[in-house]
C-alpha cells in the first residue's frame, strides 16, 4: 500500500459538518481526505443547475443557523461565502386576508395592531420570552455536552456551568425556561398571542422538520432552534448564502483544500475499516482503500453504524440504541423555476417582506390537521408552506426578470401508506405528481396564475433525501429534535461527545450534539475533541518515545 | 400576626374529596380546629362525583403517607384483592393479564410477556426515582437554592439523585433519556403494536389529553406507575370515600356537607375565613382549597392577585377528556372464552397504540370520537335497582366542548360509539342495554366544581408539572395571598387518587402556621 | 390546545400594511416650522428632535411659551363601575385620594415591584380615568382589568395632545380666550366642550397640556399660535425638553429606568425605591400589583440608587461611569446636561446604594474634541432632585411671565 493511501484523518461524507470538521483538522495540520458518494460536495448544502440559467438550492434554503465562531475560524467569507440578508415575510389566508412579518420594528407594531391590537405587547413579550431562552442556549451549541451519568473531571466543570446559568436565571425564570422546554409551540403561543393568523405564523418554525405537531410538547424547543440567528438583533443573521446553499459548501470546500485537505468523490465509504475496536480506515464503494487512525462520519448515527461498520464491532446495547434513535422523515421540497415573480393580491406591490419567507396558513388546528395527515402516512392536504424567492435579492439564482422559488413543504412522509401497509416504494411517479399538486394548488390559491408561470419544478420527497443525499429516511435533522435525542442524549447516551464505541471513529454530522440546521456546530465541536484525542495521543507517544 | 394563642388556630379546607380530607386529618394531626366545607351530599370529590356515584372504578396509588395521616391502614381500606385486566383484541384473543402470569383468554402463554414484565419493571425503577419529589412540595430550583429554605429542597433532590445512584450506570442513562420522551416510542421499542403495548400506554394517556406519542407522555406514565396494582374498594367508590371521610372525623375534623363557598374572605392581605353560600362566614386563618386553581381564584376574587399570576392561572390547559358512561344491562354480557372471568375486572377497550393514536385526534377538532378507547368494568347487578349487570366505561378522548355542542344527538352518538365498540366483543350486548346514563367532561364539571370535568383538575402534562403545577411561582401549595392555599389535584403532584396533594399542602400551611404562631 | 377547535379568521378591512413612520394631527405645522428637518421616532411617529435651534428652544421654554405635540404618548381610557378599582390595582399610588378633575404622577410594577411604566393619570369623572404614558399598556390594562367590570379604550389615534410649557403659557391661554387662573397644578379644566386642559407637564415651570379629538388639532394650534404672536411662543422639539426635563429633576423611561416588559435582562429592571420615588409607593390601600413584593423590597435597603449628581466641570456625563474612594466602579449616568439656566452640570446615575450616600464620587467622561477623545475624572456630589424648579410653576393664579 502506498503512502499516498494513509491519511491522518478521513471523512466519510462530504457535507457541511464533514467539511467544518475536515477543515479544522486540515488546519491544526493533520492530512485529510474527505470521501463523497456523489460527484459534488455539500451534502444537503447544495446548489445544482438543473434548468438551464437556473440555480437551486436543492436541499437547504436559508443560512441562519451557521455559527459566526466558524465562518470566523474558517474565514469563509474569503472563501466566498457571501449571506444576504432577507428581511420580512408573511403568511396568506385562503380568503385573502394575511399577515406581513416586516423587519422593520414599527411597521411589525401596526401590522399586529391592524389584526389584533391587544397582540402587539404580546408579540413583545413573547420575542422578549424566547430571545431570553436563546441567550440561555446559545452558548451551549459549541460546547460538548457533558456526561451527567459517569462525569468525567470535564464534565463536572461543565454541569457546574449548566448549573449556575440556571442559578443565575433566578426561579421564576427556571420554572419558564422548563416551560418553555417541555411545551408545544401552540400551548407556549397561545399565551401570549390570540390572533390565529399571527400564531400560525410564528409556529411554523417549530415544526420544520419535525415529526411533531404545533401541538405537541417539545415543539416550542425547535421554535428555538430557528430563532437563535435572530437573537441580539444581529444582524445578517437570516439569509440566503450569494448563490445558493452550496456556497456554504463551496467556501467550506475551498478553505479546505488552501489548506491541504485531499477530496475525493463519487464513490462513498462502503465499509468503514475496524481492527481490535480500532478504526483503521475506510472502503469505498469503488473497491479503493484508505487508511487513517481517526475516521469521522458526517453520515447519520443510524447508516454509519447500522449501514457502515460491522456489527460485531459494536456492543449490543449500542446497536439497539441506534436501532431505536428516531430519525423520522417529514418533509419535502419543491424547486422551481418561474416565468416571472408571482403575484400576491393581498399584498401591496412589491412589499418588501416578499423578499422573506412567506407561507400559506389559516390557524394552528389548520397545521395540527397536517400533521394528523402525516401521522397517518398521507402527506398534509394542506400542508405548511416555507416560500421564499431568493432570486428577488440575488441576482445570480435565475435570468434577469426571472425566478427562483424553494418551497419547502411540512408534511410528507417517508413511506407513503396505502391499502393499509406502509412502503417508500409507494412514492411513485403519480404520488410525487399528486403532492406536488397539494402544494402547487395551495400557492395557487393565494397567488393566482401561478401555476402558469412554473417553467420547471424539482419534486423532492422524503425518500429523493435519502437516496440523494443519504439522509436516513429523508429526515433533515439527522434525527428528531425531541428531548430524548438532545444534548446528552444525542444521539445515544453515553456517546454525545462525539466519540463511538470505535476507537478513533467519530460522528461529526447533525445527529451529534446540537443537532440539525445548516450550523456547522457539530462539525466544529467534533473536530475539537478529534483534536483533544489527537493531542493526547501525541503526548503519550512522546512519552512513549522519551522513556 | 395577630393570633390567639389561647385558642386553636383554625382553617376551612374546601372539598371533601381525597385531597380535601387527606390535606384536614393532616392539619387536625397537628392542633388545627379543621373544617371540611363540601358542597354536595357526601365525600368523596372525583372520586364519587360529588357523592352521586362514583367517577373513577379502581385505586392503585393511594399513597401510604397519606393514608397514615388519617390514621388508615391499607387494610382498613376495604379493598379487594388486585383485579385481573383484560385487554380487548381486534382479532378476538383477548389478553388476561393477572398480576405476573400473562395469557390469552384461551390460557395460551402470550409471546411478549417476558418483555412486557422487564419493560413494567424497568418502569417500576424509575417511578421509583422519581417517588421522593411526589411527597414534599416541589423543589424551588434557581437562586432560591442556595438560602436555608432551600436546602431542604437540595436535601430532595438529593434524595432523587441517590435514587438515581442506585440505578446501575445504563438504567441512569436510560432513565434520563426516556424521562421527557413519548409513550408510543418507549413501548413499541419493547413491545410489537397490540392490546398488551397498549395497555402500557392507556396508563400514559387515562384522564389527560395527550396523544401517546406526545412527548413528556413518559413523565406522567412514570408519575402514576409508582403505587400498585389496581383494586376495587368493597362498596364501590362511594365506600372508600365513606371510610376516608370517618377516619378524617376521627381526628376531630368537621365535614358540613350540603355547604357551598361562596368566597373567602380577606382582609388586611390575609385570609380571614371562609363565606358560605348561606352567608354564614367561618372565621379561619387558613382556607386550603382543593378545588381547581381558577375556581380557587375566583372564590377569593381577581383582586387580590397579581395580573401575572391570574394569567398563568387563566392559561392552565384543563379541558376534561374523559367521560363516563353507565350502562344498566339486563344479564351479563358475555365474551368468548373469557365466562365467569368478566365480573369485576378491568377491561381495556384499546385494541393497539395506533388505536389509541386514532382515538385522540377528533378531540384536538372538538369532534367526538368514532371510534374511542376506554377502561370498563361491569358488575354483577344485586337485583335490586342495579338490575342484573352494571357496565360502566371509562372513554378517552371526550371532548369538553364540542363543536356541535352537547346535543341529545352528540351523546348518543358517543354511547353508540362506545357500545358498537365492545358490541364487536360482546355480542348481543346492544339489546341488553336497558338505561344508558352519559357524564361529559362538562357534566363532570357541573356535578364535581373540578374544571373542565378534569381528571387532574389540569393537564398532567410537563409543562404543568412540578415547579409548574398548578402554576410557576405556586407551586408550593401557597397561593400568593397569604393564609390561602391550594390543596387539589390542581397542586403537586396532581391527580389520581393518591391524597398526596391534600397531604403535602397541609404540611406546608402547618408549618407556615407554627411560624405565624411563634412570630 | 383548549382552544384549537374554535379559532377561525375574521374577515378584515384590507388595509395594506406599511412601512415608515405615522403622522401625527399637528404634522402640517411642525413640518412648515421645521428648518432643522430632524425628526426623532417617538412610539412610531414622526416627531421633531428639534425644529430649529435646539439652544433657542430650551430658552424658550424657560423664558416665553412652547409648543410641543405630544400626541404619540400613549393614551388609555378607563370606565365603568369598576373603573377605580382596577386603576388602584394597576398603580402603586392610592387612586381613590385622587379627586375627579385631578391628574397625578402614577408608576406602576409587575409582580416583582420592578417598574413597567409611569406617566400621568386622569381622573375625568368618578368613573372614568385617562392614562397617558410612553409605552404600550393596552394589553396589561386588560389583565389588571380581568375580571372586573370596566372598559379599556387605547384612545391614542384619537386624542391629540399639545403641551405649552413655560413662564407666559398662561398668558398665551388668555390670550386665545382660554384663561384658566383658578387652575392648580395638577388640575383639569374644560374650557370648551372637547377640549380638555390639564395643569401638567415635563418642563418643571409653568405648563399646560391641552386634549382634543384629532380633528380640532390644526385649529387649536392655529389660536394659540396666533394668541402667542407677541408672547414669544415658539415651537419645540424633544432635544429642548430633554434638557428641561433633567433640570427640573424628571425620569424617563429608558433612560432612567428600562420598562421592564421589555427587558431581555430580567436584572435591568428597577424598584420604585431604587427610583427614589417610594414615596410614590402606597402599601395602605388595598391589593395592587406587585404590592407584595414591593413590601419586602420596602423591608430592605435598596441594591442601587438612582440619584442626581452635580458634577464639576461643565463638560457633558453623558454615559459617563461614575467611581468612588478611587477605583472602584460604582454606577453609570443615565442621563446628563449642562443645565442652562441652573448653570449646573447635572446627571442622573445610578449608584450602588453604598456609593450613592458616600462622598468622594468621581465621574469618567470622555469627550471627542477634534478628533481625539479625551478623558477626565470630574467629582461629583449627590444633591437633590431638580436644580431649577421656580415657584411661578406653582403659583395659582399665575402670573403672566
Amino acid at each position: 500500500m502506498s503512502r499516498s493511501d494513509h491519511f491522518d484523518a478521513i471523512v466519510a461524507g462530504g457535507g457541511h459538518n464533514g467539511l467544518t470538521a475536515a477543515c479544522y483538522m486540515a488546519r491544526a495540520g493533520m492530512r485529510v481526505l474527505v470521501v463523497e458518494k456523489n460527484d459534488w460536495l455539500g451534502g444537503a448544502a447544495v446548489s445544482r443547475e438543473l434548468h438551464a440559467g437556473w440555480t437551486y438550492s436543492n436541499c437547504s434554503y436559508v443560512c441562519s443557523l451557521l455559527r459566526p465562531e466558524v465562518v470566523r475560524d474558517l474565514d469563509l467569507p474569503q472563501h466566498g461565502l457571501q449571506v444576504i440578508p432577507y428581511t420580512g415575510g408573511a403568511t396568506f389566508t385562503r380568503d385573502g386576508d394575511y399577515f406581513a412579518y416586516h423587519s422593520d420594528h414599527r411597521a411589525l407594531e401596526r401590522e399586529i395592531a391592524r389584526l389584533s391590537p391587544r397582540d402587539v405587547e404580546g408579540y413583545e413579550r413573547f420575542s422578549i420570552a424566547v430571545m431570553r431562552q436563546c441567550r440561555f442556549i446559545r452558548p451551549l451549541l459549541l460546547r460538548t455536552p457533558p456526561d451527567p451519568v459517569a462525569p468525567r473531571p470535564r464534565d463536572v466543570a461543565e454541569l457546574v456551568y449548566l448549573l449556575r446559568r440556571f442559578h443565575d436565571l433566578g426561579p421564576r425564570e427556571t420554572g419558564e425556561a422548563m416551560r418553555f422546554w417541555t411545551a408545544s409551540v401552540g400551548d407556549y403561543l397561545d399565551g401570549f398571542i390570540e390572533n390565529p393568523l399571527i400564531k400560525a405564523h410564528l409556529a411554523g418554525s417549530g415544526i420544520i422538520g419535525t415529526g411533531l405537531g404545533v401541538y405537541s410538547p417539545g415543539t416550542a424547543y425547535v421554535l428555538l432552534h430557528h430563532y437563535m440567528g435572530d437573537v441580539d438583533g444581529a444582524v445578517g443573521a437570516w439569509g440566503f448564502a450569494r448563490g445558493g446553499m452550496g456556497a456554504v459548501s463551496g467556501a467550506l470546500a475551498r478553505a479546505f483544500r488552501a489548506a491541504g485537505g485531499e477530496v475525493v468523490t463519487c464513490s462513498g465509504v462502503e465499509r468503514i475499516l475496524v481492527e481490535n475496536g480500532r478504526v483503521t480506515g475506510v472502503a469505498l464503494a469503488n473497491g479503493d482503500t484508505y487508511r487513517a487512525p481517526v475516521v469521522a462520519s458526517g453520515m447519520d448515527v443510524k447508516r454509519t453504524f447500522l449501514g457502515h461498520v460491522e456489527a460485531q464491532h459494536l456492543p449490543d446495547d449500542f446497536l439497539k440504541a441506534v436501532r431505536r434513535f428516531k430519525i423520522r422523515g417529514s418533509s419535502g421540497k419543491i424547486n422551481i423555476a418561474l416565468d416571472a415573480m408571482p403575484r400576491f393580491p393581498a399584498a401591496p406591490e412589491d412589499a418588501s417582506f416578499l423578499s422573506g419567507d412567506l407561507h400559506v396558513s389559516e390557524s394552528l388546528a389548520e397545521l395540527e390537521r397536517a400533521y394528523d395527515d402525516w401521522s397517518v402516512g398521507r402527506w398534509s392536504a394542506e400542508p405548511y408552506v416555507d416560500m421564499l424567492i431568493p432570486s428577488r435579492i440575488d441576482p445570480t439564482m435565475a435570468p434577469p426578470g426571472k425566478h427562483m422559488m424553494t418551497v419547502f413543504v411540512q408534511y410528507a412522509p417517508y413511506d407513503p401508506e396505502r391499502d393499509g401497509r406502509r412502503d417508500p416504494a409507494h412514492w411513485d411517479e403519480a404520488a410525487r405528481t399528486a403532492f406536488a399538486d397539494a402544494v402547487l394548488d395551495r400557492i395557487e390559491r393565494v397567488s393566482p396564475g401561478f401555476r402558469d408561470l412554473v417553467l420547471h419544478a424539482e419534486v423532492r420527497t422524503p425518500v429523493d433525501l435519502e437516496r440523494e443525499v443519504g439522509l436516513t429516511e429523508g429526515n433533515i435533522f439527522q434525527g428528531e429534535l425531541t428531548f430524548d435525542q438532545l444534548l446528552f442524549n444525542r444521539p445515544v447516551p453515553g456517546y454525545a461527545d462525539y466519540r463511538t464505541p470505535v476507537k478513533g471513529l467519530y460522528l461529526v454530522g447533525s445527529s451529534a450534539h446540537p443537532g440539525g440546521g445548516v450550523m456547522a456546530a457539530p462539525g466544529a465541536n467534533a473536530a475539537r475533541e478529534i483534536l483533544r484525542d489527537a493531542r493526547r495521543l501525541d503526548r503519550t507517544e512522546r512519552a512513549f518515545r522519551a522513556a | 400576626m395577630a393570633f390567639d394563642h389561647n385558642r386553636r388556630p383554625r382553617a376551612v379546607v374546601i372539598g371533601a374529596g381525597v385531597n380535601g380530607l387527606a390535606a384536614a386529618a393532616t392539619l387536625a394531626a397537628r392542633g388545627v380546629d379543621v373544617t371540611v366545607v363540601e358542597r354536595g351530599r357526601g365525600p368523596g370529590g372525583m372520586m364519587t362525583g360529588a357523592g352521586q356515584g362514583e367517577l373513577g372504578h379502581f385505586v392503585w396509588n393511594l399513597h401510604p403517607a397519606a393514608l397514615a395521616e388519617l390514621g388508615l391502614g391499607a387494610a382498613d381500606l376495604g379493598l379487594g384483592a388486585e383485579v385481573a385486566t383484560v385487554l380487548l383484541a381486534a382479532d378476538g384473543r383477548h389478553v388476561v393479564i393477572e398480576g405476573e402470569a400473562i395469557s390469552f383468554a384461551d390460557g395460551t402463554p402470550h409471546p411478549d410477556a417476558a418483555a412486557y414484565r422487564a419493560l413494567r419493571a424497568r418502569l417500576a425503577r424509575f417511578a421509583a426515582v422519581l417517588a421522593p419529589l411526589a411527597t414534599a412540595a416541589p423543589p424551588r430550583l434557581g437562586s432560591g437554592m442556595l438560602n436555608r429554605a432551600g436546602l431542604s429542597d437540595l436535601a430532595q433532590l438529593a434524595r432523587t439523585g441517590l435514587g438515581l445512584r442506585r440505578l446501575p450506570r445504563d438504567a441512569r442513562r436510560e432513565f434520563l433519556r426516556v424521562l421527557l420522551s413519548n409513550a408510543a416510542d418507549l413501548v413499541r421499542d419493547e413491545l410489537p403494536d397490540g392490546p398488551l403495548a397498549a395497555s402500557l400506554v392507556f396508563d400514559a394517556i387515562l384522564g389527560g389529553r395527550a396523544a401517546p406519542g406526545a412527548p413528556g407522555t413518559v413523565l406522567a406514565l412514570l408519575w402514576r406507575h409508582a403505587g400498585g396494582g389496581r383494586r376495587r374498594p368493597a362498596g364501590g367508590m362511594a365506600a372508600l370515600a365513606r371510610r376516608i371521610a370517618g377516619a378524617a372525623e376521627a381526628r376531630g375534623v368537621t365535614i358540613r356537607y350540603d355547604a357551598t363557598a361562596a368566597g373567602i374572605e380577606v382582609e388586611g392581605d390575609r385570609v380571614r375565613g371562609l363565606r358560605l353560600g348561606s352567608g354564614e362566614v367561618i372565621a379561619a386563618e387558613m382556607v386550603l382549597s382543593s378545588l381547581g386553581a381558577m375556581p380557587t381564584l375566583r372564590l377569593a376574587g381577581p383582586a387580590h392577585f397579581d395580573a401575572e399570576a391570574c394569567r398563568r392561572i387563566r392559561g392552565l390547559r384543563c379541558e376534561g377528556t374523559t367521560a363516563r358512561l353507565d350502562l344498566r344491562l339486563a344479564e351479563m354480557p358475555r365474551i368468548e372464552g373469557l365466562d365467569g372471568r368478566l365480573a369485576g375486572a378491568r377491561l381495556l377497550l384499546a385494541p393497539s397504540v395506533a388505536a389509541i393514536e386514532a382515538a385522540c385526534r377528533p378531540v384536538k377538532y372538538g369532534a367526538i370520537p368514532a371510534s374511542p378507547v376506554a377502561e370498563v368494568l361491569i358488575e354483577p347487578g344485586d337485583g335490586g335497582a342495579e338490575g342484573p349487570a352494571h357496565l360502566s366505561a371509562l372513554v378517552q378522548h371526550v371532548p369538553y366542548a364540542p363543536e356541535c355542542g352537547w346535543t341529545e344527538a352528540a351523546r348518543e352518538a358517543l354511547a353508540a360509539a362506545v357500545i358498537g365498540a365492545l358490541g364487536t366483543h360482546m355480542p348481543g350486548l346492544p339489546g341488553l342495554v336497558t338505561e344508558s346514563r352519559l357524564a361529559t367532561p362538562r357534566d363532570i364539571e357541573t356535578m364535581t366544581g373540578a374544571p373542565g370535568g378534569h381528571w387532574h383538575h389540569a393537564e398532567l402534562a410537563a409543562d404543568q408539572m412540578l415547579t409548574l403545577r398548578p402554576v410557576n411561582g405556586m407551586a408550593r401549595y401557597a397561593s400568593s395571598l397569604p393564609g390561602l392555599w391550594f390543596c387539589g389535584a390542581g397542586a403537586h403532584p396532581g391527580g389520581d387518587i393518591t391524597g398526596l396533594p391534600g397531604r403535602n399542602a397541609a404540611l406546608a400551611a402547618a408549618a407556615d402556621l407554627g411560624q405565624g404562631v411563634t412570630r | 390546545m383548549n382552544r384549537i377547535a374554535r379559532e377561525t379568521v375574521s374577515p378584515r378591512p384590507r388595509v395594506p400594511s406599511r412601512e415608515g413612520l405615522a403622522d401625527t394631527p399637528f404634522e402640517p405645522r411642525l413640518r412648515a416650522l421645521s428648518t432643522a428637518e430632524d425628526w426623532m421616532d417617538w412610539s412610531g411617529c414622526l416627531s421633531p428632535r428639534a425644529l430649529g435651534a435646539v439652544e433657542t428652544e430650551y430658552f424658550a421654554i424657560r423664558n416665553q411659551a412652547t409648543l410641543f405635540d405630544v400626541s404619540p404618548m400613549h393614551k388609555y381610557r378607563v370606565t365603568g363601575p369598576d373603573a377605580e378599582r382596577v386603576v388602584n390595582r394597576l398603580v402603586t399610588r392610592d387612586v381613590a385620594r385622587l379627586a375627579p378633575g385631578r391628574v397625578a404622577y402614577v408608576l406602576w410594577c409587575d409582580e416583582d415591584g420592578m417598574v413597567i411604566d409611569d406617566g400621568t393619570l386622569f381622573r375625568l369623572g368618578p368613573q372614568d380615568f385617562r392614562l397617558c404614558c410612553q409605552e404600550r399598556q393596552f394589553a396589561w390594562l386588560h389583565d389588571i382589568a380581568w375580571g372586573f367590570d370596566v372598559a379599556i379604550a387605547d384612545e391614542t389615534g384619537d386624542v391629540a395632545g399639545l403641551a405649552l410649557q413655560g413662564p407666559t403659557s398662561h398668558a398665551v391661554l388668555e390670550a386665545a380666550g382660554l384663561a384658566l387662573p383658578d387652575l392648580r397644578p395638577f388640575g383639569i379644566a374644560e374650557p370648551e366642550p372637547g377640549l380638555v386642559i390639564s395643569r401638567t407637564g415635563f418642563s418643571g415651570d409653568l405648563g399646560y397640556e391641552l386634549w382634543l379629538r384629532p380633528e380640532g388639532a390644526l385649529a387649536l394650534w392655529d389660536r394659540l399660535w396666533v394668541a402667542g404672536a407677541d408672547l414669544g411662543l415658539r415651537a419645540i422639539g424633544f432635544a429642548a425638553l430633554d434638557i428641561a426635563r433633567i433640570e427640573a429633576g424628571f425620569i424617563m423611561a429608558g433612560a432612567e429606568f428600562q420598562p421592564i416588559h421589555r427587558a431581555l435582562r430580567p436584572s435591568r429592571g428597577r424598584t420604585p425605591f431604587e427610583l427614589g420615588l417610594g414615596h410614590l409607593v402606597d402599601p395602605g390601600k388595598p391589593h395592587f400589583n406587585g404590592r407584595r413584593a414591593l413590601l419586602r423590597e420596602a423591608a430592605r435597603t435598596p441594591r442601587r440608587q438612582l440619584v442626581m449628581l452635580d458634577i464639576e466641570g461643565t463638560k457633558d456625563a453623558s454615559g459617563a461611569l461614575v467611581y468612588h474612594r478611587g477605583r472602584r466602579e460604582a454606577g453609570h449616568a443615565t442621563s446628563a446636561v449642562w443645565a442652562p439656566t441652573a448653570k449646573r452640570n447635572i446627571a442622573f446615575a445610578e449608584l450602588d446604594a453604598r456609593a450613592a450616600r458616600s462622598a468622594g464620587l468621581r465621574a469618567e467622561i470622555y469627550t471627542l474634541k477634534e478628533g481625539r477623545w479625551e478623558r477626565t475624572m470630574a467629582s461629583a456630589t449627590v444633591i437633590d432632585r431638580g436644580v431649577f424648579r421656580p415657584p411661578r410653576a406653582r403659583a395659582t393664579p399665575p402670573g403672566r411671565f
